[in-house]
């Protein structure tokens, strides 16, 4: 695998757009992936993973605009491309499984046909038998019997529905495919098969993944590196075995805290007091200084940048790291 | 683990990356921030207050509700008498000419907006009363109750409500306008029962409610308090169109002559402007005031429920920012490419 | 099928309730509706013939036994002897007029369905575009100008001022009516004043409902996965939205017969078209029980066979439903 990273996203920032205001829900992000790698985004609820994940797949929905930054993908400038080009990249170079598998499908076409469309799409000449081999091949990936293709959405269960999408993403062998709560409406015996055959699938096809869960623990296990985003910046990107054993940001320390640890003795679980602030009343300086139990003067007045953190080979945004 | 900084050459300059600031975007998308006047209202209301369509419909309906008001001060002769010889043209003596019978038409008019408006309001408030009881009876006790009703909501949806008129008006003989609001009311409350059933289930089962159901309270008193304020756009919005399908089902009655035709309604006027050939003899300006009065107040409530339905639905009201954001994109050689 | 069944239970109960209150409304009015009907009939019976008469139109013996007696003539499609036409039965009348009011509301629906579909699809699609802000609200507007004003603006227009259309009818008088190119020529031509009126009125609710729900349909994952499928924006439209959008307006197609008969009633009495509505206004006039009762329950019925069909079509189209009555 060369060096380069798959994907840039440089200085990115959505803005939701109101009746008379704009909230800025990711504010100037910046990170890599890189061939083949897992990549994390963790961080309280409405903190702007799923944002930054689809501005990366450049599906952000009215009324969010991308109002600035870059998001290169192999080099190219993704939010500039050409009606064409952006039709190849979606797809065939970066696919998606949704949060709701539920919603996902659409509930009056044949799951057959929702697969054959995505191949249809970028393989117009393909004939309806190469198309079919193709979706039944898919299924028996994901473990579902290909005899079900022809079922519609409503008649699998969550779980399977859940493989349906994820078998649906790797139709075309993307190069980057982007997990938002892949699981999150599963129970968690399902969950775990999911991932299971999500890392083995991976290490089959060697696929990047983006990966945006609530389960610290998984996303753990499954990721190598892990962002971790509060209020719309990110605050600290670390090779996940660093989150909960070397965390350098005090948000981090506070998030790792509050999830049970991998192996050992269950402890009692520590929230994180007060609540994350709302976008439209942003706190002066560091965003979490309101909540932080570090924080020094200078965090009230002076937003921290994101800078390397040799202890883990990551970066951090946080004075007391200077 | 030693090259997690981005490989600086492929990165251009920062700057030429940097987004607007809030205030910039602002400005650019042309938003403007909310008067410190408009940020006392209630949220509703800032919405409306900024909705152009929703206040062109309220101002149209104002001027329409003050000429019904100042109607017998204003009009200049009685509209239930001759004032004149029959289709005296439009000018200083009679305005807007005088009908077949003599009657003075801009008289008429005024006089036959309180009536025609007032059944309209009676038919579309009886209705949305009828509605919003049975909407949430069915709703919120569920069950059986929830069985019975909805049956019934459902029949009066399903069943044709003019001809049912038809044969009630028949049978009355000469509806006054009052009456036939009732029997508007009466066939029209199906729709706002059902979208109100639905909201109401969509309430049951918010924890506001659960909450005050566990602190004990009695029903009625949730129902009140609990429900009922969180569905006034839904109110509303069954009001506005109860209201037009009172105004225009009141005209059409009268314009077949179900209406008692003594009553000086805008349905009246054009019964007997239909019934007097106006169009064939070419005294147009007995036929067209109603005719305009209806459209326009018509057109006005429509607006205000366009206004009601952006409201309550954020995905309506977005499509107004549309424009900018496509033009944000525009402007940085970018495509919009949302659908 | 179970949910058919379901439909089919609740339409019977329906068409139940309208017979009754059919029934009942003549005879709960103040007076003795009898005494009413043979008023209307003044002069043109012996004596003889009232009692026979009041025996005919079942005013007779106990409000139960008349109910099934009313119940009973209903069911052999006799709705009595029409008052105007004397002795002409009603329900020749009656189904001779229906057959013209089928022809104008069944040309109008399918127009205005299509016209405010298509235009509904379109706006939404470019929601916030200059097609969606100028036409959504005039198109909805146009469905708050009455019917009555509508048909009498095209009327002084179209036959009046440009002397294009002809003056009423429903084709011209000389024919012979047949199945033939010249009568359904005529027929056309004389409806198209009628069925455009009823068109301007109705298609504004078609291009709303469709343009809403839409609109609503785009917030979807499903529309997002469509689209990050990299499917074209037109396969997005017509297959993952436009396909979903339509069921609820097949549901509200159905509902909204009713309405539209309304607008065709004041349609036909403007344009003088020999259908339902004229003749229900002659009815009224004359006070023709018998007519203006029959009239109700032939739109009943065929409000709720309409919306049988439309609960057959969406059980054809959404799978959901299919897989709903076989549990
Ligand atoms: N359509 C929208 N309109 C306005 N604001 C929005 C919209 N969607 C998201 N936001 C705001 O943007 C912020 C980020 O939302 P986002 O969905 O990206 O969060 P998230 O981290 O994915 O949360 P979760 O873990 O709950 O999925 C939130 O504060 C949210 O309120
Ligand atoms: S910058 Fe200050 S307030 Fe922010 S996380 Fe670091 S110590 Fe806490
Ligand atoms: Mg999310």
């Amino acid at each position: 695998m060369s060096d380069a990273p798959l994907v840039e996203v440089r200085n990115l920032t959505v803005d939701y757009v109101g009746a008379n205001t704009v909230s800025r829900a990711v504010n100037g992000i910046d990170f890599d992936i890189r061939p083949g790698e897992a990549f994390g985004l963790a961080g309280e609820s409405g903190c702007g993973k799923s944002t930054v994940a689809f501005a990366l797949a450049r599906l952000t929905r009215l009324p969010g605009l991308v109002s600035g930054g870059a998001v290169r993908f192999m080099g190219e400038d993704v939010l500039s491309f050409s009606a064409e080009r952006l039709r190849r990249y979606r797809w065939s170079e970066v696919s998606f499984v949704f949060q709701s598998a539920m919603n996902a499908l659409n509930p009056v076409i044949k799951v057959s046909e929702q697969i054959e469309d995505a191949i249809l799409a970028h393989r117009p000449k393909a004939s309806r038998a190469e198309t079919l081999a193709r979706a039944a091949e898919l299924f028996e990936l994901v473990g579902i019997s290909p005899r079900r293709l022809d079922d519609y959405p409503h008649q699998f269960s969550g779980g399977m529905r859940q493989r349906i999408c994820i078998a649906m993403a790797l139709a075309l062998e993307p190069k980057l495919i982007i997990m938002d709560e892949p699981t999150t409406a599963l129970d968690v015996v399902v969950q775990r098969d999911i991932i299971e055959q999500i890392c083995e699938l991976k290490a089959r096809f060697g696929f990047s993944v983006l990966f945006i869960t609530h389960d610290l623990g998984l996303m753990i296990e499954f990721c190598d590196r892990i962002g971790v985003m509060y209020a719309g910046e990110l605050v600290e990107v670390a090779p996940a075995g660093a989150i909960l054993t070397a965390p350098q940001h005090p948000y981090t320390r506070a998030l790792g805290r509050s999830f049970p640890p991998l192996s050992g003795p269950r402890v009692r679980l520590e929230g994180i007091a007060g609540s994350p602030p709302s976008l439209s009343a942003l706190p002066e300086g560091c965003r979490f200084s309101p909540r932080c139990g570090e924080a020094i003067p200078v965090c009230m007045r002076l937003a921290p940048e994101l800078r390397p953190t040799p202890a883990t080979g990551g970066e951090a945004a946080c004075h007391l790291l200077s | 683990m030693t090259d997690i900084l981005p490989a600086i050459t492929t990165t251009p300059p920062r700057a030429e990356l940097t987004a607007p600031t809030q205030r910039e975007l602002m400005a650019e998308l042309g938003l403007k921030p909310r008067s410190r006047l408009l940020a006392r209202l209630p949220g509703w209301a800032q919405l409306f207050v900024t909705n152009k369509k929703g206040l062109f419909g309220l101002a149209i309906l104002a001027i329409f509700m003050i000429l019904a008001l100042l109607a017998p001060l204003i009009t200049p002769y009685d509209p239930y008498r001759r004032a004149g010889k029959p289709h005296v043209q439009p000018g200083v003596e009679h305005f807007l000419g005088t009908s077949r019978q003599g009657k003075d038409n801009f008289s008429q008019l005024l006089e036959g907006s309180r009536a025609s408006l007032t059944v309209g309001f009676i038919a579309g408030f009886s209705a949305t009363l009828i509605g919003l009881a049975v909407g949430i009876s069915a709703g919120y006790f569920g069950g059986k109750t929830d069985e019975v009703l909805t049956f019934f909501v459902n029949v009066s949806l399903v069943l044709p409500a003019l001809p049912l008129i038809i044969v009630l008006a028949s049978f009355i003989e000469e509806a006054s306008p009052t009456v036939i609001g009732l029997v508007l009311a009466l066939t029209g409350w199906g729709w706002s029962a059902r979208t109100i059933r639905t909201q109401t289930l969509a309430l049951k089962n918010r924890e506001f409610v659960l909450a005050a159901e566990l602190m004990g309270e009695k029903k009625w008193r949730i129902i009140v308090r609990e429900i009922l304020p969180n569905m006034s756009s839904f109110v509303v919005g069954g009001f506005v169109l109860a209201t037009i399908y009172g105004i225009l089902a009141e005209a059409a009655l009268e314009f077949i002559g179900l209406g008692s035709p003594n009553s000086v309604t805008w349905g009246t006027m054009l019964y007997w402007a239909m019934r007097a050939q106006a169009l064939q003899t070419g005294a147009w300006f007995e036929i067209w005031p109603p005719a305009i009065a209806i459209m326009l107040t018509g057109a006005a409530l429509v607006m205000v429920n366009f206004a009601v339905d952006e409201i309550t639905n954020p995905q309506l009201a977005a499509t107004r920012r549309i424009g900018p954001i496509r033009r944000f994109l525009r402007r940085r050689n970018r495509r919009a490419d949302f659908v | 099928m179970a949910f058919l069944l379901r439909r089919l239970g609740f339409y019977f109960g329906a068409f139940f309730v309208a017979i009754t209150l059919n029934f009942l409304i003549p005879r709960l009015m103040p007076g003795d509706p009898a005494t009413r009907i043979l008023l209307s009939l003044r002069g043109k019976l012996r004596p003889d013939q009232i009692d026979a008469i009041r025996k005919t139109y079942g005013f007779s013996g106990s409000l139960w036994d008349q109910y099934l007696q009313y119940l009973w003539r209903l069911a052999h499609f006799d709705f009595g002897i029409s008052t105007v036409n004397f002795p002409e039965p009603t329900a020749s009348l009656l189904f001779y007029a229906a057959g013209w009011t089928l022809v104008l509301v069944g040309a109008a629906t399918t127009l205005s369905f299509g016209i405010g579909i298509t235009m509904g699809i379109w706006s939404a699609w470019r929601r916030g575009g200059f097609f969606d802000t100028f036409f959504t609200p005039i198109n909805v507007m146009l469905n708050a100008f009455t019917p009555a004003v509508v048909a009498l603006l095209l009327w002084y227009a179209f036959t009046m001022q440009w002397p294009i259309f002809p003056l009423g009818r429903a084709h011209e008088m000389n024919l012979t009516p047949g199945f033939n190119l010249e009568t359904l020529l005529s027929v056309a031509w004389h409806a198209v004043l009628p069925v455009a009126s009823i068109v301007i009125v109705s298609f504004g609710a078609w291009h709303l409902g469709m343009r809403n729900t839409m609109i609503n349909l785009l917030n979807e994952d499903f529309v997002l996965l469509a689209k990050a499928k990299g499917l074209s924006d037109r396969r997005i439209r017509n297959r993952y939205v436009a396909r979903n959008a339509i069921l609820p307006q097949i549901t509200s197609l159905a509902l909204s017969i009713g309405f539209v008969l309304g607008g065709a009633f004041i349609t036909e009495v403007v344009f003088n078209y020999p259908g339902l509505g004229k003749f229900t206004l002659n009815a009224i006039q004359t006070r023709d029980y018998s007519f203006i009762q029959a009239q109700l329950i032939l739109l009943t019925m065929s409000v709720l066979v309409a919306n049988l069909a439309s609960d057959v079509l969406n059980v054809i189209l959404d799978p959901r439903l299919r897989s709903a009555g076989r549990a």
